[in-house]
């Protein structure tokens, strides 16, 4: 028996809301940043999953991919920016909690 | 590789994924939360494996596993964070009030994406790769064409993955291969394949890539020096 593209999609899913969920919950913003790398890698399950559905004669669609690829290199940058910005932070008010994040905030 | 070996891979990596990533967002120590992070992000690898993009899953693991997740390491070791400042005042009752929210979000979201994927036409179906249904509804293969040519609700879309087919990619890879060699082949030559189209219809966009982790690079050092007072 092969696993139908629906289960792909359910696991891919589950985690993309499990990251979600991480994002919403944690205050300490590393751990949101790793919640949201979770979230990229959980969208390039699917599209893998895509690439094998939707391919042509068993060769798969090598576009979607190239397409997960791109998102993988995109997080390296991403991380490298953000984990900056998280010592920046860091050195400007000694705390990683997001609820420090609260100046333009209303009095 | 047998099916039934791998299908079972299949659900043991997911659950493997699944857990790990709970345990991301569930402990209390981001160095527990990093070192969760690694092992969902193997088990995603091995999912990549097991869809036979292997390069996506070295990718993975090179990029993912290694790169990123040693980045997350050493900004938690260096900023020498304590576990959330919480525990003071800890009572059970109010951290579920504080996680309801996002929780019930997250819940949401997946409840509707899994009814999608289920209510997919055919996600029920085993037994029949997509191919082979398609051929007994007498067509040759679902290619991207006849996907669009084809009437709403019609494809067999959700049903189990077309099986891999290692002598059509090497026809793929050299259409003046004789039938013998193409025969011969046993495994689909992902990286040549993936490489091939990288470089010839994605080469622009591969170049711009480049300089979007130039630019990350340049940010990442200009935002992380010290700036001088004078």
């Amino acid at each position: 028996m092969d696993i139908p593209l629906a289960h792909y999609l359910i696991l891919s899913g589950l985690l993309f809301s499990i990251g979600l969920a991480g994002v919403l919950i944690r205050k300490n913003i590393i751990v949101v940043f790793m919640c949201l790398e979770m979230m990229l890698s959980a969208a390039n399950i699917s599209l893998v999953a895509f690439s094998r559905a939707n391919g042509v004669n068993g060769v798969p669609v090598y576009d979607a991919q190239i397409l997960a690829l791109f998102v993988v290199a995109i997080a390296a940058a991403e991380v490298a920016i953000g984990l900056a910005l998280i010592v920046a932070m860091f050195r400007a008010r000694r705390t990683v909690s997001s609820e420090a994040l609260n100046t333009l905030k209303e009095d | 590789m047998d099916p039934a070996i791998s299908s079972i891979l299949f659900y043991l990596f997911a659950a493997m994924a699944l857990i790990c990533a709970c345990a991301v967002v569930f402990a209390r120590n981001p160095v527990t939360s990093a070192m969760s992070m690694a092992l969902c992000f193997a088990a995603t690898a091995a999912l990549l494996f097991g869809m036979g993009a292997q390069f996506l899953g070295i990718i993975q693991i090179i990029v993912y596993a290694g790169a990123i997740l040693v980045l997350f390491l050493f900004v938690v070791m260096m900023l020498d964070i304590r576990t959330e400042e919480e525990d003071s005042s800890f009572s059970v009752f109010r951290s579920l009030i504080r996680m309801a929210p996002g929780a019930l979000v997250a819940g949401v979201l997946s409840a509707m994406i899994c009814i999608a994927a289920i209510k997919l036409p055919g996600a029920g179906d085993w037994q029949n790769p997509l191919c082979q249904v398609c051929d007994s509804m007498g067509e040759l293969c679902i290619g991207q064409q006849e996907a669009a040519a084809a009437p709403q609700g019609q494809l067999p879309y959700g049903g189990a993955l077309p099986r891999l087919n290692p002598e059509a990619a090497a026809r793929v890879l050299n259409p003046a291969i004789s039938d013998s060699e193409a025969a011969a082949a046993t495994s689909i030559p992902d990286v040549k394949l993936l490489g091939q189209r990288l470089f010839s219809q994605y080469n622009i966009a591969f170049v711009i890539l480049s300089f979007a982790l130039l630019a990350g690079t340049v940010g990442a050092v200009a935002l992380s020096r010290k700036i001088r007072k004078d």
